[in-house]
């Protein structure tokens, strides 16, 4: 009988051995849970997104007693305390607004009145994270003060409340992430987060309408926006990325996919932007999740541009046989089944599609089981059941590796050494204004500073870090909430 | 004699600026208003549609079609309400209870606009009951419902039964559509008409109105 470390341990191998395209002892289950959880625990969509720790309780919970291998520690991530206290404009929370019954929704602006306006392209490419401060996060927030306009009580109480309340909630993480692995010997599913630029500007600045004019209107100055985020968004990834190299980067795909844009819109600006940023991701030995939101069939043989193993790919509404045909050999893939029949549909129906997928999709391994879009409250408590039932009895790997994880391999893998060799990341990208992770620099800093004495790199240093604290804000906020 | 057709071409490139120049054009040279809609616009739009179901056209070109029909449209509309020529159905669209997404919903009321019908767009976190009422208040006979997510899908069910209770049920054809929505999903739920894409809607509320070919 093993222990929960022990159990730990196992799930790990089996997970990662998955996600290297690898056959482990057998298929692991790493369930996209979100409101699911809430509904499985007893709580409501409002209480879980009110009261992070509720949240935190019903995601251990919810792993435990079906026995999955890995979750996310809370993926009902939008914390409303901290959209709150920021005063977000862009989110629907449960129970202010719209039904307490619901979870939260993205809002996009009226037109006309995107949180970025189609003649600050240049400003936004100039500094970003300026750009962030200055104009998009004074927009975006019913409370805080644009700048130029006198400060209010409100605005301070704002700007403190909300990087007090993102730290708190950050911190938590941790705890929670250790007490997964202690109650239920769950593994933490993904770790880091990252954004294409194209989607960061239809999503959280321009709005879709807003750039889709744009990309009829100024196409030249959309892609100058895209290639200024990229050093940003990259830096966000690897800060967040997980230190052991074993999990991988999620990367929540959005509406850069036909046909939300056409083919020469994906060529020219989507892809270009993107893709580099993956390459570092896996440079610096980190995997990336591709949670590939809707249908991106007609991309598939852009993706097979990347590193082998350097992505996991995980289906959504694609049709998951075709996404096997066409990508198992370079990457694993998670994902597929159907969240429809998931939530609605007969056990018997879950009960085929599930044995199905496990025959034509999981059976040389590289597969993690998953339904296709994050689950909501929704979903049925039996048909996740039956689910994992039939993987733990169909899913086994008659000659699947049940030893210990081996340390992380490095990137240079002779089947893709050609590939490598040929892949920049982002060492070909130019070197932005105000580098990645600092808001007001150092050099900037210590210009209107007193005479400096004694260790001036003790000095530095601690600004620095203060600094990069400031940056995540900003970026965390941009890019998680 | 005006020549109108650069105004299908305009319509169909997506410039606003050239459609709604060349229907002033054609309306202060005395074309008939109804002849620019039904001889121009509409097959523009049709056209567009045509091409965004054989993946010539994408989302980014219906926008910039709906956009350029839209415009020349509004020149057009105070004249054919004043000659008392009537839309070919009025539509109620809107995004079901709880959900906030409107791409989708704002592309097929512009469709629709552009297929000759009237538009009411309630907006989204639409109740059952601002559906009936509006039904009521624009005597309306179509109702177009969109819903982005699979927890937000069961409002569509509850607002055909609203409509049931209300004894409206038969006043109305009501079609559903977001991602997530499929046809059995509608036919579950006694929908009248399923589209997986904005232009997909106008053929249907020809079709329930008598209007296709």
């Amino acid at each position: 009988m093993m222990n929960t470390e022990q159990l730990y341990q196992q799930r790990l191998a089996r997970y990662v051995t998955a996600m290297r395209n690898e056959k482990p002892d057998c298929v692991p289950i790493r369930p996209f849970v979100a409101e699911f959880t809430a509904k499985y625990a007893g709580y409501t969509c409002q209480e879980v997104c009110h009261d992070y720790t509720k949240a935190f309780d019903a995601a251990v919970k919810t792993a435990k007693d079906y026995g999955w291998d890995a979750v996310v520690p809370n993926m009902v991530y939008v914390w409303t305390g901290l959209a709150q206290a920021a005063g977000l404009r862009y989110f629907g929370i449960p129970g202010i607004g719209i039904p307490h019954t619901s979870g939260f929704n993205y809002i996009e602006p009226p037109e006309g009145e995107a949180w970025m306006r189609d003649d600050e392209y240049d400003e936004l490419i100039r500094d970003p994270t300026a750009f962030l401060y200055n104009v998009w996060l004074p927009r975006v927030s019913g409370e805080m003060s644009k700048i130029g306009e006198p400060s209010t009580y409100r605005n301070n109480l704002a700007l403190v409340k909300s990087s007090m309340a993102m730290l708190q909630y950050f911190y938590a993480f941790g705890p929670q992430i250790q007490r997964m692995r202690t109650e239920s010997g769950t593994v933490s599913a993904i770790a880091g987060i990252f954004k294409a630029p194209f989607d960061i500007i239809a999503d959280k600045l321009r709005g879709y309408i807003g750039l889709t004019m744009d990309m009829a209107t100024q196409p030249k100055k959309v892609l100058a926006a895209c290639e200024a985020l990229m050093p940003h968004l990259c830096h966000v990834g690897l800060t967040t990325a997980d230190p052991a190299k074993q999990v991988p980067i999620g990367f929540w795909m959005h509406r850069g996919c036909v046909p939300f844009v056409n083919p020469g819109q994906y060529a020219s600006h989507y892809w270009p932007t993107l893709k580099p940023i993956v390459e570092e991701f896996w440079k610096n030995g980190h995997q990336t999740l591709f949670y590939a939101e809707g249908k991106w069939k007609h991309h598939f043989d852009t993706f097979r541009e990347l590193p082998d193993r350097s992505i996991v790919f995980h289906c959504d509404r694609d049709d998951v046989f075709e996404v096997h045909r066409r990508l198992h050999d370079k990457f694993a893939i998670s994902g597929g089944i159907p969240n429809m029949m998931l939530s609605y549909g007969k056990p018997e129906e879950v009960r085929d599609f599930t044995r199905r997928v496990l025959k034509e999709v999981a059976a040389d391994g590289g597969y993690i089981l998953d339904a296709g879009a994050i689950m909501q409250d929704d979903t049925s408590v039996e048909n996740l059941r039956v689910m994992t039932e039939v993987c733990r009895e169909h899913g086994v790997y008659s000659t699947g590796v049940s030893t210990p994880l081996a340390a992380t391999p490095p990137c240079e893998l002779p089947t893709s050494l050609i590939s490598r060799r040929q892949a920049t990341g982002m060492s070909g990208q130019p070197v932005p204004l105000v580098k990645p992770g600092v808001c007001l620099p150092w050099e900037v800093k210590v210009k209107e500073m007193p005479e400096i004495f004694g260790d001036r790199d003790l000095i530095r240093k601690v600004w620095n870090d203060v600094e990069s604290l400031g940056n995540t804000y900003i970026w965390q906020l941009l890019l998680s909430f | 004699m005006q020549d109108v057709k650069p105004l299908y071409e305009a319509v169909l490139r997506g410039d606003a600026a050239a459609a709604r120049a060349i229907t002033e054009q054609a309306l202060a040279a005395g074309i008939e208003p109804i002849r620019v809609v039904n001889d121009y616009m509409v097959p523009a739009m049709d056209e567009v549609g045509r091409r965004f179901e054989c993946n010539e056209y994408f989302v980014p070109e219906l926008l910039l079609a709906a956009r350029a029909m839209k415009g020349a449209l509004e020149l057009v509309r105070p004249l054919l309400v004043k000659s008392g020529i009537k839309p070919l159905g009025k539509v109620v669209v809107g995004t079901v209870r709880g959900d906030l997404h409107d791409i989708g919903k704002n592309l097929v009321s512009a469709m629709l606009e552009g297929g000759g019908f009237e538009v009411i767009d309630l907006g989204v976190n639409v109740s059952p009951e601002k559906f009936i009422e509006a039904v009521k208040s624009k005597n309306a006979n179509i109702v177009a419902l969109s819903a982005l997510l699979t927890t937000t899908m069961p409002a569509m069910k509850l607002t055909i039964d609203a409509f049931k209770t209300a004894g409206m049920r038969d006043q109305v054809k009501i079609f559903v559509g977001g991602a997530p929505v499929t046809q059995k999903f509608a036919d579950d739920i006694g929908a009248d008409g399923y589209s997986e894409n904005a232009p997909g809607v106008v053929g249907l509320a020809k079709l329930h109105t008598g209007a296709a070919a």
